[in-house]
This record gives C-alpha cells, structure tokens and sequence, in this order.
C-alpha cells in the first residue's frame, strides 16, 4: 500500500466543515416553535417528518376545541415554516423539509376530513418538465419546496406537451408556472409555452430552471424568469403575491 | 447467456491495481487494446440541437465532430483514441439512424486509421427508452426497440455497445429525497440489479452475434443523480455521506453487467468502476477533471488513479477559441493520457496513481470511499456475499460506512450533519435483517403502497 499521505489542509479547504453553524437543527427548531403547547407539538412533529404523531396532535388540538381549518395555518403552516426557515438557513437538508412536507400534507387531509369548509392556500402553481425530457427530480423539489411554503401545486410531470401546459394553465388559473427542463434539446419548449400564453393573453409569471436552463435563454421570452436554485421557485412566488411584475421579478432573481 | 457472479477479487492487493492495465484487457476496434499497458482518451460529445431536426442532418454533425476529432488528435501526435456516441433520443428510438450514424463515423475513423495508423475504436450507447411518460416499462415493446437499436450499431460499426440502464429508478427517486437509505438499497441494488442481469444477457447476446464488445453500463440514473443532488460543499440537498453510500450500493449493480457477459470497458460516469476494476479485472473508462464541461464534482483526480480510458462526459459540439469543443477536450484528455503513458514508462506509474488519489482523498467523503485503497475493501465486502444480489450490496453500503468512520476518526473532516446522516444511515443498515427473500416481500409491500409509479412486473416481480 502506498506510503504518501499528506496533510489535507494544505491543499484544500472544507468551507462547509468551517462554516458550519454551532447549533444543532434541533436546537434551533426549538427556538422557534410556536409556545401554544397544543400547536407546538404539532410542530415538533411536522418537524419530525411523523405523520402519525402530527395525526394525534392535530386530534388534540380538535377535542380541545380547536376549529380544524384554523389548525391548517395556525398549527401546520407554523410548523413548516420552521423547517423550511431552517433549510433557508443551511441548518437542515432537503430529505427532511421532503419528509416534513408529506407529514404536513398529511395532516392537511385530516384537517379537511375533519371539516366541511374548504382551506384557502396562499394561491396555485402549475409545475411541469418540459416536452421530451424525463429528468423530473428538480421539478419534484421545486413543487415539495412550493408546497411546503403553503402554495397549492398542480403537478403536471414531466414531458409535458406544450399544449397540456396551456390548457392546465386556462384550467386552473394559476398566479405562476413553473418549468424545468435539463437537456439543451428540450428547453425550447418554453419558448413556445411563452408564445402560446401570450397569444391567449394569458400574462402568467413563468418562473424557469433545470440543469440544462441559463439566465440568457429565459430572458430571451417575455414571461420567463430564471430560477437558479429549487428554494427560488417559493420566493418568486410571494413576491407575486406581494404584486412584483415580471419584470421586477426578471430584475431581482437574474442573478447573472 | 448464463450469469456468473464473482466470488473472489481479480486482483491480491489494492497496490497491484494501476491505469492503463488490468486483468482482462480488451482488443477492440482498430488496432486497439484497452486495458493493455496504456491509457487512451475517449471523448464523448452531445449534437447541437438544431442537429436534431432530421437524420440527415444528424449524420452530418455526427460526421463533423468525427472529423474534427480524428484530425485533432494526428495534428499533436496522439496514438490512440476511442470516441463514444451517446445517442439522442431520436437515435434509439429509430434503430436505423443510430445505425447509419454508426456507419457513418466507423467509415472516417478507418479512412484515418488506414493513412496514419491512428490507433482508434467507437463506443455507441443507446438511451434508454425503456419508458412511457409516466411509468418505466422494461420489459415490453420499448425494449424491443432498444434491442434493435443495439443490433443496427453492431452491425454498422460500433466497436463497442453501452447502456445507462435504468432498473430501480423509480423507487430510487423516491427514496433518494427522504434519506432512506433501505429504499436505495432495495432499488439499487436489488431491482437493479434484476434489471441489468435481464438486458446484459441480451446486449451480450447481440455483441456475439456480431463480433462486437459487450461493454458495461453506470449507474448514472440513481448514483450519480445522488452526486448530483449532493453538490458541491455548500449545497443543501443531499449529505454526501449519503451519496457514497449509494456508491458504493451501485458497485455490486454495475458488476452484474459483467457476470452477464460484459467484458468491458466500463463506462465513464460510472464512479463506481474502481472497486469494479479490483473485484473483476474488466477496464475502465472514468471521467473527472475533464468533465468539467458536463458537471462539476468533488473527485476530479481521484477518479483518474486506475482508468484506462479517461473521458469528458459529454461537452455540445461547438466553437471555441482552440477549435471546436470536440478538439479542445479531446486534446486535454489526451494530454493527460500522454502524462500518466509517461510514467508507465518511466516506472513512475504507482507515485503519479498516488498524487492523483492524495490529491483528492480527504476533500470529500465521495473521494475518500473511491480512493482505491478503500474501494478495493469496498470490493471484498462485495465478494465476500456474491452470490446474493441482496447481502452483497447491503455489505458494500456497511463497508463504505465503517471507512468513513475511519477517516473521520483520521484527517477526514465532516460537518455534524455529515456525521449525523452517517450515523443515520448506519442504523438503519444495522437494523435490516439479513435474510434476501424477507428484506425483497417487506420492500415490495412497502414500496408498492408508497410509489405510485412503481410497477413490480418490469422486474419480472
Ligand atoms: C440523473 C440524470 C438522468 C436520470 C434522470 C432521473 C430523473 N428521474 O430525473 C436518467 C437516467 C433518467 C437520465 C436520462 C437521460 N439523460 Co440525463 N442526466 C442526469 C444527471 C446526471 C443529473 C440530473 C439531476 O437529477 N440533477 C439534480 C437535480 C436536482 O437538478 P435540477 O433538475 O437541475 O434541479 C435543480 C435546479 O436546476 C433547480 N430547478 C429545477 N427546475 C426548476 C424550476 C424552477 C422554477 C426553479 C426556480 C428552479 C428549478 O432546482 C433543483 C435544485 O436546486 C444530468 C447531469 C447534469 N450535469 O445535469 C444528466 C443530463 C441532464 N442527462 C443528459 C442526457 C443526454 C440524458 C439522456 C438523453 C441519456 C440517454 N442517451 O438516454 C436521457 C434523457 C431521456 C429524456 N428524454 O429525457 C445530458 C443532457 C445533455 C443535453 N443535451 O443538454 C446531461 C446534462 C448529462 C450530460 N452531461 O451529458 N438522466
């Protein structure tokens, strides 16, 4: 066996070991739980990625008088903006924002089962992978990430033609699309996806990103704008909420 | 063909095993042996898409880049070289164009073997169309088409036939975003390798038939998309841990296309053929610092420590400044080989293998596994269980486990997070049993019930 063997840290750096923050993601979750005990382990529990325990917490909360619609914001909302603040922060990684997510999602159904009103989210995003791609797991994240900040997501999949993009977005209204595309080949779509609204006159932020997708191809459309990282796809989307125009948008999130 | 699983190590010691040589080297081609003493550069490159527009025009640029590349390579004096063509989508899905692509680079590459005796030879990887929009379909028209595909480049002058095959993936997508680490398992390194014993045996079948090599395949669609969703240092969506655990899980996958009747070279993104190359003696073809034009890693020398092709993925054929890009990469990669033919030469081939290892072994724990000291263990774990598709791969993902805590406790430096999903990940490993049969019926409830699009009669399930 070779005898060499070296000193690493004259030659490289591992920023991420020297960045890293000092408090552990548990630790810093706890300081931002909501102090309601009652919400709280509901939090804690989303938190966790149990369903099972966010079930029993949600039950509590209902026999203690709670209204179960309220619960969704109040509690699971609350609860998952934990996570997602923490992600943001570099404190915890995807898998468990991903596991969160399906627990919250979880319990938003058992809200809903347990009350005749109907929830309002903060509003709806179209996601698709462009026609003739295949490479789905940015566009999974993106709508994981999208829901997770409380937008309702429909979830087209992936190679998507052109004209189901159109007639989703006439359906359903959304106030963003978002597209992901990660071959050279394939992100032209979106071109013609933009052109296709635009001869609708549907004005609809059409926020775009996937490996093969750069900053200067989606400046070339009019209702494109470029997200480089997943966690974007939510940002975008409350700043239209906030009622940023697209080119506000283009401007902000065009990093490049 | 009948499958033969390996049971013992190709080589005695990790020290024996070096680039440019192996066990079992390969002729293929033109004047070509890979494997036999020397590294040789292949260069990989992807049609500009306005190519895609017609066969003709994709023979065309096809015909291009073959020119473009053969003549680079005399220009600066290189002896060697092998070219893969992954194809387009429209390439597999019409067998003939893929064909007629094949004839048509085969035709320029012996042209310049014939005037300079270059020596050379011409991968063709298919894609794998085995899918529908929505579900993979293994096993049913798609695959026939995919086997026609295979039996066209054959016959028309492909050397040497690949796949990025994709058994597993759709439960190792599932798996992947939520740290189940079983999940990998039982994708990787059970579906898949159902999946690759099933389509090696018959690409081994179309290679015989037509004097070709049966080359190898990756694990691109579920390690590498670990590596990818992994990141650089900074990123946040995978611990990287993680990803070398599904590393070293895809070591015993991949190496099934070898007891199938591949004999090599394995392909290039393949990060897994270190430990492939010490269990089996096939070579390889490894890509790192010169694909950098396809992505970025952690590993880009390691990688190049037991090559024997050494590649740049894949860069879009167009201009630079030193060429076009076919020529620029190629010439880089042939620079390197120059380099590491140099010290085979001079005797001084295990020091620059070491550099190349050192230079990466402790920036990553990705690189710290695929050192080739480490892989080579990784690779006995593997062997120890050969014969269970199951245990073998469950080893590999403990193995790679135990060496990590290894450097932790030496100079490999790891975030808690880092640390935390290893220990994770360890204890869901520790607590799986060890009996093939009740881990596949648990996964199979489990997974049918979780992933939608998970369909148990691609794997003959
Ligand atoms: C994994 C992978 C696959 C897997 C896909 C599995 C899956 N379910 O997705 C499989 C094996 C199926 C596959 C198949 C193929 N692949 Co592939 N694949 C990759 C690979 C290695 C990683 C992609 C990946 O998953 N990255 C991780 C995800 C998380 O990244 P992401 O999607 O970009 O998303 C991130 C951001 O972009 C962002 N994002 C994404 N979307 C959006 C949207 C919005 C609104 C926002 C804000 C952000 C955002 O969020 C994410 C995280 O932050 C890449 C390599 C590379 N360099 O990218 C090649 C790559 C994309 N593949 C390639 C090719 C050629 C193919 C094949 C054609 C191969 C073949 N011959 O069969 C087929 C394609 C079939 C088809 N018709 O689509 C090429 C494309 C080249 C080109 N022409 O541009 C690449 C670049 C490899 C290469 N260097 O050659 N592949």
């Amino acid at each position: 066996m070779t005898s060499l063997d070296i000193d690493p840290s004259d030659i490289l750096v591992r920023y991420n070991v020297k960045l890293e923050k000092a408090m552990t993601p548990k630790d810093a979750a706890a300081e931002l739980y909501p102090k309601d005990e009652l919400y709280r382990q509901i939090a804690v529990a989303i938190f966790d990625g149990e369903e099972d325990d966010v079930i029993e917490g949600l039950e509590k909360a209902i026999a203690a008088g709670k209204n179960p619609i309220a619960l969704i914001d109040d509690a699971l909302m609350v609860g998952m903006k934990v996570v997602t603040d923490l992600y943001d922060q570099g404190t915890i990684f995807l898998p468990n924002v991903m596991m969160s997510a399906d627990a919250m999602l979880d319990g938003i159904e058992f809200c809903k089962s347990q009350s005749d009103e109907a929830p309002v989210s903060k509003g709806k995003v179209v996601c698709h992978v462009a026609e003739g791609d295949v490479h789905d797991i940015g566009k999974t994240i993106v709508a994981a990430l999208l829901r997770a900040n409380g937008y309702e997501v429909v979830d087209l999949g992936r190679d998507v033609p052109v004209d189901e993009v159109i007639e989703a977005v006439k359906a359903e209204k959304p106030l963003m699309l978002t597209g992901t595309a990660l071959m050279t080949t394939t992100m032209y779509a979106f071109k013609a996806v933009n052109d296709r609204l635009l001869e609708a006159s549907l004005n609809v932020p059409f926020a775009c990103g996937g490996g093969a997708v750069n900053q200067d191809f989606v400046s070339t459309y009019d209702l494109g704008i470029y997200g480089e990282e997943a966690a974007d796809a939510p940002k975008i989307a409350d700043k239209i909420l906030a009622g940023s125009s697209i080119s506000a948008l283009k401007e902000e999130f065009h990093k490049h | 063909m009948a499958i033969n699983r390996y049971t013992k190590m190709a080589y005695d010691s990790a020290d024996d095993m070096i680039f440019g040589k192996c066990k079992h080297p390969v002729k293929t081609g033109l004047g070509l042996e890979i494997g036999g003493g020397y590294t040789t550069p292949e260069i990989n490159y992807a049609p500009r898409p306005e190519a895609g527009a017609s066969k003709e025009k994709l023979v065309k640029e096809y015909q291009r880049i073959t020119t473009d590349i053969m003549n680079r390579m005399v220009q600066v004096g290189f002896p060697a070289v092998v070219l893969e063509t992954e194809h387009v989508e429209q390439m597999t899905n019409n067998p003939t164009w893929g064909g007629e692509v094949a004839h048509a680079q085969k035709t320029i590459m012996e042209e310049f073997h014939d005037e300079y005796g270059i020596k050379c030879a011409l991968r063709h990887t298919p894609g794998d169309i085995r899918e529908d929009r929505d579900y993979l379909d293994l096993r049913g028209d798609k695959f026939t088409v995919l086997m026609e595909s295979f039996e066209e480049i054959a016959a028309n002058g492909a050397d040497m036939l690949s796949l990025e095959s994709m058994g597993g993936k759709e439960v190792f997508d599932y798996s992947i975003l939520r740290n189940d680490v079983p999940g990998m398992l039982y994708a990787i390194g059970c579906l898949g390798t159902m999946d690759m014993d099933f389509i090696w045996q018959e690409i081994s079948s179309v290679a015989k038939k037509h004097g070709v090599v049966s080359a190898g395949d990756t694990d691109c669609s579920e390690a590498n998309t670990a590596m990818f969703i992994g990141g650089g240092l900074l990123d946040k969506n995978l611990a990287h841990t993680l990803a070398i655990i599904a590393r070293a899980i895809s070591a015993p996958r991949s190496l099934a296309a070898y007891e199938a009747g591949a004999v090599g070279p394995g392909k290039d993104c393949g990060y897994e053929n270190t430990i492939i190359k010490a269990i089996s003696g096939v070579p390889i073809s490894q890509e790192g610092k010169t694909s950098t034009c396809a992505h970025s890693d952690v590993m880009g020398n390691v990688v190049m420590q037991c090559c024997d092709l050494w590649s740049n993925e894949s860069v879009e054929y167009h201009a630079e400044f030193g060429g076009t890009s076919v020529q620029c990469w190629g010439e880089s990669l042939a620079y390197d080989c120059a380099l590491m033919n140099t010290a085979t030469a001079t005797g001084q081939e295990k020091t620059l293998r070491d550099l190349f290892m050192l230079s990466d072994k402790y920036r990553d724990p990705q690189g710290y596994v695929l050192a080739y000291d480490n892989a080579y263990r990784v690779g006995e774990a593997i062997v120890k269980d050969g014969n269970d598709i199951y245990l073998r791969a469950k080893n590999a993902a403990l193995k790679s486990v135990e060496i990590m805590e290894e450097g932790i406790a030496g100079k490999l430096e790891m975030t808690k997070f880092e640390k935390g999903a290893l220990a994770d990940a360890k204890a869901a490993l520790m607590a799986l049993t060890d009996d093939q049969d009740t881990f596949m019926s648990d996964c199979m409830t489990k997974y049918k019930e979780e992933v939608k699009v998970f369909l148990p009669e691609n794997y003959g399930l």
